[in-house]
């Protein structure tokens, strides 16, 4: 009975490309803080029609979000779970900690559509040197593919690898444009101010170029910090 | 067996009659030099509707071959390279919006490198609008067979907007639509007779598209 159970799941370990944002620097040293969960997050669940799938997102996720992090802050350094100690935040300005709140996925014969798809419930969460939250945002990436018959673990790789890469765009381009960010930058370049900080990221702080489209426009007021 | 074998190649090459349309509106002229490039993108939106990859794929290989050959960047490479800002929900809608993404630092810099001169945004899909008759195929110990006729209707409708990365402008657009009925008799052995009218919208548009961008038509 094992064996047939075994045999009826999918396993997919997700895998993909790893593109590098060109968008602006906030200028800021962050900690980053990986938990183990997001590391290794796993998603399993059984469909009555279509059998068990287990899907390893946690290797793509962790490997896109370092890749995130050291593009979108001018410097990022890995730290373990918080609080950290003054000695450990010396270089640094805050810490940034990303965490998987939900991920499903629905495949053509639950959906009915021509597609498998995936969603991703991100929380990302930042707080200032001394350790008070700066705000902590709720962001879903999508994902569709298209999948033959036979090729149900690739599109769901592909799905759940766009999904991964849609909530890392929406980190990128919209991080910068929070209200509570701009307002952590703000006092940190007003602290930083008499002993002569870094000239460039005042400016880049007052005005910040991320274009804001209709639509990101309106996804905005979905983002807002609860905290 | 001699005959067997015929039959199926003979039934691989019937194909049934698809009837197409292709139009289009030019905005402005154009041009293309050989060091140039277009990108062909297709559309993804969050419904039930996507531009199959096959369709830009099929449109790409037509562009790439012949005598006059025209360079292409691969979606996916482009993608990547301008990461984050042509995914499904961060391309830009419309050609105006251009001016604004190229403020973005880095984005003209990494167009300008790889000399991409238009970008092609392909949208529409395949759908079946029709379908019925029946089949039933049988098999046993004495041997076995496929008895009955069914039909599909399929529809294909593509739409390609042009914009010109150099002026930051919308070009004009083409528009592909393309309708067929296949059909599968069983004779015994199943014999399909199928039209492809995706593969006619990608032929006519990808034709189109061509001569409209070394400035043809």
């Amino acid at each position: 009975m094992l064996l047939v159970l075994q045999s009826c799941t999918t396993s997919v370990v997700v895998d993909g490309t790893v593109p590098t944002p060109l968008v602006s620097v906030i200028p800021a040293r962050m900690g980053v803080y990986y938990s183990d969960e997001f590391r290794r997050f796993k998603h399993e669940e059984v469909f009555r029609d279509s059998g068990g799938w287990r899907i390893d997102l946690g290797n793509q996720n962790l490997r896109f979000f370092q890749n995130l992090t050291a593009s979108l802050f001018a410097g990022v350094q890995e730290v373990h779970q918080p609080p950290l100690t003054t000695e450990e935040m010396r270089n640094l300005d805050g810490v940034f900690i990303p965490s998987i709140e939900k991920y499903g996925f629905l495949t053509p014969s639950i959906s009915g559509l021509k597609f498998y798809s995936a969603s991703i419930e991100y929380r990302v969460a930042m707080y200032d040197k001394v350790g008070t939250k700066i705000g902590d945002w709720n962001i879903v990436g999508y994902g569709k593919s298209e999948g033959g018959l036979f090729s149900s673990d690739e599109a769901i790789n592909e799905a759940t690898a766009l999904a991964i890469r849609d909530g890392g765009a929406r980190i990128a381009i919209e991080l910068i444009d929070q209200p509570a960010v701009q307002n952590w930058l703000r006092s940190k370049h007003e602290l930083i101010e008499p002993s002569a900080g870094p000239p460039g990221a005042a400016e880049s702080i007052e005005t910040p170029e991320t274009p804001e489209t209709p639509e990101t426009r309106e996804e905005n007021v979905g983002v807002a910090p609860d905290a | 067996m001699r005959n067997l074998f015929v039959a199926v190649i003979l039934s691989s090459l019937l194909s049934g009659c698809v009837s197409s349309r292709i139009e289009q509106s030019r905005d402005s002229s154009t041009g293309i030099e050989s060091h140039e490039a277009i990108v062909l993108l297709g559309r993804a939106s969050y419904n039930d509707k996507q531009t199959e990859e096959s369709f830009t794929e099929c449109i790409a290989d037509v562009l790439g071959e012949g005598d006059n050959p025209i360079r292409l960047i691969g979606q996916s490479q482009f993608r990547d390279d301008l990461y984050p800002w042509f995914e499904p929900r961060t391309a830009p809608t419309s050609a105006n919006e251009l001016g604004r993404l190229f403020t973005e630092p880095g984005v003209q810099e990494r167009i300008a490198s790889v000399n991409v001169r238009y970008l092609a945004w392909i949208d529409g899909d395949t759908v079946t609008i029709d379908s019925g008759g029946s089949m039933s195929c049988t098999i046993s110990t004495f041997g076995g067979g496929c008895f009955g006729m069914s039909y599909w209707e399929e529809d294909a409708s593509y739409e390609a907007a042009i914009w010109d990365l150099k002026t930051m402008t919308s070009t004009g657009q083409i528009s592909a639509d393309a309708n067929g009925t296949s059909y599968l008799a069983g004779l015994i052995i199943p014999v399909p007779i199928l039209a492809r009218p995706g593969n006619a919208a990608c032929k006519g548009l990808a034709n189109q598209l061509r001569a409209f961008i070394v400035g043809e038509s």
